[in-house]
């Protein structure tokens, strides 16, 4: 079965604002509780999206995580609860659990970024803020159209080379000869694009640009939930329901309902994943 | 006044200090966003300052050109540290000026992140990446860079080792889930010197043998279709 990632179907604003939303708080929140279900979140929907290349990428992360919770303790000798020396330098149970809490928001910062990645491809990115700054996403559209290009263009440059004997001795040399003629090429090419750009009259009226994404009933229905439950957060945070103080001694909020929204937030894009599994499912044995 | 200078001193005076004040008052690691968020900041004048010029469409597409090669560079190096990008930027931003300079670091960092993955480090890659264009194109409008390889290749050495280098480990003793003591953030740049010391050498080599080369090429576009001039400040 081919499962597809509902979530990325919605319009990408959408999309960003959850992003925004989740990195935001996942980097500033260290209450143990909204670490833990950020990090449930961002780790189970990695893997939604990546399938065995991410289930590999967590294993790396993780043990780089673990080893940097080790680490923290050396260089921060604060907190009450000794467990041993090392190097003549305490190592403490509090800034062991510090470190343990860092490399949870590292963790899902970087799971985060990964979803970013397969989510919010280029074309989305420019399409959602190429009204803000269009020459910048003209820019950014044509430098990603160009890089496969470039690549392709290289490889022909390069066999081309070798069929009149050329680029077996000093590979250096011969790399910097191949960017040269890459260059030459492609500034010739740019100039031919930029007189056909301006004989289709760009730069006479204002840009207007074909739009693949509509803001459609349900995507301004997810994107209210996500700033109602945003904003709840937030509140709850500055009510203090967020505050987490590992260092000198332990001191954590006791869980309150901020902490339950917050986990609903986090979870939205797998929800939506299960509620179009059930949804399919039901529809496919009605048949 | 300009529009453009208005909104810069916006950013500078109002802008970034609310930042600050509001950063201070988030718990925990909430200087990741803080910080992140001026480097963002920064980053806005320059971008304004390129949109309210409304570029020509030989510039936007030279600019696109240039770093499509940038990334290419990066790309197709397999080694880790060992990349021309930082030379290629400089190189460029001698040819065409500070500001285009700033441009095409800070569009490749970004660009390049399609390729390679997005992260928090990508506003701090882009402001490195443009600054190290922004320096050459600066020092060569002046007339303080020689043009000649071997003093192309000094300065590229300690650009990519000092300038470029530095502000990128500057990111990771921000991003590293560290304490902040001395210890470790000395130990995050002791750690990232022979990654930059790599890199330095890679921008040598590749002044040393590609900086007359593509000045010439980048030289004669600018000539021959009479683009981006002298007038092309920042």
């Amino acid at each position: 079965m081919i499962m597809r990632d509902s979530f990325s179907e919605y319009h990408p604003a959408v999309n960003f604002v959850f992003f925004v939303g989740a990195i935001g708080c996942g980097v500033v929140f260290q209450h143990p509780a909204y670490l833990a279900v950020s990090v449930a979140a961002s780790l189970l929907y990695y893997l939604t999206l990546g399938r065995k290349k991410a289930a590999k990428a967590i294993l790396w992360m993780l043990v780089v995580v673990v080893c940097l919770a080790a680490v923290n303790p050396i260089f921060n000798t604060r907190g009450a609860h000794v467990l041993f020396s090392l190097f003549g330098r305490p190592y403490t149970q509090e800034a062991l659990v510090y470190g343990v809490a860092l490399s949870g928001v590292f963790l899902t910062m970087f799971l985060w970024f990964g979803c970013y990645n397969y989510v919010l491809t280029g074309d989305k990115f420019t399409s959602l803020f190429g009204n803000l700054i269009p020459s910048i996403s003209l820019l950014l559209v044509m430098v990603l159209r160009m890089v496969p290009a470039f690549i392709k263009k290289t490889k022909q440059i390069i066999g081309a080379r070798m069929s009149i004997g050329k680029g077996e001795d000093d590979k250096l040399r011969e790399g910097m000869t191949v960017l040269g003629t890459l260059v030459s090429w492609a500034l010739e090419g740019s100039i031919v694009t930029a007189d056909s750009m301006r004989a289709r009259g760009y730069g006479t009226a204002k840009r207007q640009s074909f739009l693949i994404y509509r803001m459609r009933k349900r995507d301004w229905w997810l994107l209210l939930t996500e700033a109602v439950l945003l904003a709840a957060v937030i509140a709850g945070a500055c009510l203090g329901q967020a505050n987490a103080v590992y260092l000198p001694a332990m001191g954590v909020a006791p869980l309150s309902w901020g902490a339950i929204l917050y986990g609903i937030y986090v979870f939205i894009p797998l929800l939506i994943n299960l509620k179009e599994a059930i949804v399919w499912h039901i529809s496919r044995s009605g048949i | 006044m300009k529009k453009s200078t208005i909104a810069t001193l916006l950013v500078f005076f109002i802008l970034i200090p609310v930042t600050l004040y509001l950063g201070l008052k988030l718990p925990g690691r909430g200087y990741y966003l803080t910080c992140t968020l001026i480097i963002l900041e920064m980053l806005l004048p320059f971008f304004w300052v390129f949109e309210g010029r409304r570029p020509q469409a030989r510039e936007l597409v030279v600019i696109a050109v240039m770093c499509a090669i940038a990334i290419v560079s990066r790309v197709a190096i397999p080694i880790p540290h060992f990349k021309p990008t930082f030379a290629i930027i400089m190189l460029a931003g001698i040819a065409f000026g500070p500001e285009a300079g700033f441009m095409i670091g800070a569009i490749t960092a970004f660009g390049s992140n399609f390729f390679a993955g997005q992260g928090a480090f990508t506003p701090w890659q882009m402001m490195a990446y443009g600054a190290g264009g922004l320096l050459a194109g600066f020092l060569a409008q002046k007339g303080w860079l020689s043009k000649k390889p071997v003093w192309l290749a000094v300065f590229g050495f300690f650009a990519s080792v000092f300038w470029v280098g530095l502000l990128l480990d500057v990111c990771s003793v921000f991003l590293m889930p560290i304490g902040y003591t001395w210890e470790a953030v000395a130990a995050v740049f002791v750690s990232g010197f022979p990654a930059n010391l790599m890199q330095g050498l890679c921008s040598v080599i590749v002044m040393l043998l590609f900086s007359r080369p593509l000045l010439e090429k980048l030289d004669r576009i600018k000539l021959k279709y009479n683009m981006m001039g002298a007038d092309d400040g920042i």
